[in-house]
């Protein structure tokens, strides 16, 4: 199972990151949802899903069910992103802990917030996906791809 | 020797994987409680011990039969945030196929059939309110019970079904400790409504616990018109609920009787009533008489289904349920004993049925001790599983919600499970 690191999980905590959430429903047509509660719980992603009728937590039920993949993406302030696949490992429903959160996101939301689930999501793959970092690699590995205007030679190149 | 070697009843029927292989569209975990519900699972000594009674919500064994001999936990979580609703069942001489076994392997709960560990599972937890008192001294236990998301009162502990002798529906063992004719069941006073109020005051202290509240009883036949009494009931249960609950309509999940339509509309006028639902139990005209011959004699199956048609015109659509006991058709020797020609039977009959807008609440029709379908061999989990798919197809195509008994307000209907990714 791939580690999340510290500094991904400080990320997750930072107010002004991003998360989205991409999963499939049944006829394979993926849904895309910020999920702001997304956050890491020893090395499992975790998220609270506040309603029962969204298309998010029919499309987690049923990737669950059937053993299907999810993917995350955290964009942090600056601009650093990460790509996530896993698979949702369990679904709390109830119980002690469930209150705790349930009571929870109420004072973080207010009395008439309701929570659903509290989704756990185990990552099989975590990769950087920022655009300078994923520039800088492709560069490295595939120098073939790009256009060859970038190479032609520019007046600065010798300066 | 073991049952199956007494039966051989897993060389007879698909198992598992190979049902899981044939319909791919039934969740295995799905399939998983379905067999557990069919066949039942019993406790080893380890999972027993692994039962915390200030933790963990017990209840006697057979709480709702009400012949308590052991103490078990009544249900178990599965990591899908679904549940199975039982408890420790006991293994009889005639039991006709193995239950599962609830083990502990590496200090986890987890479910086992042929030394193969299929999932983890949790005990239900205990409500707060169970080891507080009313005011007038009365168990608050007593009152109310509970499931992860529901609380539950019973405002009869009779079914008046049972007065005339074997007139009560043949699967069933709820409130057999009640069945005698000059046996009323407990008392309904004041005392016991205002115990109603305070418990329910209490029980709603728990934030985040209940999705629902769920009335269900005997049926009561007495009064001017059939049922009225029990009418009356339900509705000074609800009205000792509503003194502290501040909503307008709040989710209450009513079982009852077949209602005329003088009777709902009054239920629908005078309480928060927003659901409802009674039970055909088996769905077909001439094993109905057979199955459940007091509600065919004192109502009939054609004026059942009407008053459910009525309902549907108070409550709307998709807000009144039909429960049936899935697979008592197969029930011998009057039942269907092709498999296939059941399924065909119920799908249709169903599919009549939700056209006028009533949703299923399938139940696995499991043998239990105190009904006199006791001793009968239940369907195959491949059946089971075409019932909950063909069910939950039927609803699919008829546009119906079937919240009021979903996976968290219920969750004993394996075709209402499947509502949860629609
Ligand atoms: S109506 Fe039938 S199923 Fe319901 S309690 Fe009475 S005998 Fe049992």
């Amino acid at each position: 199972m791939v580690k999340i690191n510290d500094e991904l999980k400080q990320i997750l905590d930072e107010p002004d990151t991003l998360k989205v959430l991409a999963v499939n429903n049944r006829e394979g047509v993926p849904h895309v949802v910020f999920k702001g509660t997304l956050h890491a719980e020893d090395n499992q992603f975790v998220f609270y899903d506040l309603l029962q009728s969204s298309e998010i937590n029919k499309n987690l039920v049923n990737t669950i069910w059937f053993e299907k993949k999810l993917a995350i993406n955290i964009l942090s302030k600056d601009r650093r992103s990460f790509h996530i696949v896993g698979t949702p490992v369990k679904s709390v429903t109830a119980g002690k802990y469930f209150e705790s959160v349930y009571e929870n996101i109420q004072e973080r939301f207010g009395r008439d917030t309701d929570l659903n689930a509290i989704w756990y999501i185990e990552p099989e793959q975590i990769q950087e996906v920022s655009f300078a970092y994923r520039q800088a690699e492709q560069r490295e590995k595939f120098p073939i791809l790009a256009h060859l205007d970038q190479i032609t030679r520019r007046d600065d190149d010798d300066e | 020797m073991s049952i199956n070697e007494k039966t051989h009843w897993r060389e007879k029927e698909l198992s598992y994987d190979q049902v899981i292989d044939k319909y791919p569209d039934i969740p295995p975990i799905l399939a998983l409680k379905i067999d557990v519900s069919r066949r039942g699972i019993a406790y080893t000594d380890a999972a027993f011990a692994k039962v915390d009674s200030n933790k963990h919500h017990v209840e006697p064994f057979n709480y709702m039969i009400g012949h308590g001999k052991q103490i078990s936990p009544i249900g178990l979580f599965l990591r899908d945030g679904s549940v199975i609703c039982q408890g420790h069942q006991e293994v009889y001489d005639w039991t006709y196929r193995d239950p599962y076994i609830l083990d502990v392997v590496d200090d986890k709960l987890v479910i086992v059939d042929n030394d193969r560990i299929f999932e983890e599972a949790k005990f239900w937890e205990k409500p707060d309110f169970y080891d507080k008192y009313t005011s007038n001294g009365t168990p608050m236990r007593e009152i109310a019970s509970a499931r992860p998301q529901r609380l539950t009162i019973a405002p009869a502990t009779k079914c008046h079904f049972w007065d005339v002798p074997k007139e009560g529906c043949k699967y069933c063992a709820l409130f057999s400790a009640h069945r005698s004719a000059n046996d009323e069941g407990d008392i309904r006073d004041d005392k016991w409504f205002s115990d109603v109020t305070e418990t329910v005051e209490e029980a709603l202290k728990q934030k985040g616990r209940y999705a629902s509240f769920h009335m269900t009883a005997g049926s009561t036949l007495s009064g001017k018109e059939i049922f009225d009494d029990e009418v009356d009931l339900y509705i000074k249960t609800l009205k000792a609920a509503e003194r502290v609950i501040d909503a307008k309509k709040f989710p209450v999940k009513l079982v009852a009787s077949a209602f005329s339509k003088k009777q709902l509309q009054r239920m629908y006028e005078e309480t928060a009533i927003t659901t409802y639902t009674t039970d055909l139990e088996v769905l077909n005209k001439n094993l109905f008489g057979w199955v459940c011959p007091g509600k065919n004699r004192l109502v009939g199956y054609d004026e059942w289904k009407h008053r459910l048609y009525d309902a549907v015109e108070i409550f709307g659509r998709g807000n009144v349920d039909c429960g049936i006991v899935g697979g008592v058709e197969t029930a011998q020797p009057n039942g269907f004993e092709d498999e296939q020609e059941a399924l065909n039977n119920v799908l249709t009959e169903a599919e009549e049925i939700a056209s006028h807008g009533v949703s299923f609440a399938d139940c696995v029709w499991n043998t239990l001790p105190g009904a006199i379908f006791m001793k009968q061999k239940t369907p195959s989990l491949e059946y089971y599983v075409q019932l909950a798919l063909g069910l939950a197809e039927v609803r699919r195509k008829n546009g119906l919600y079937i919240y009021t008994d979903d996976y968290r307000r219920c969750g004993n209907h394996p075709n209402t499970d499947l509502a949860r990714i629609d």
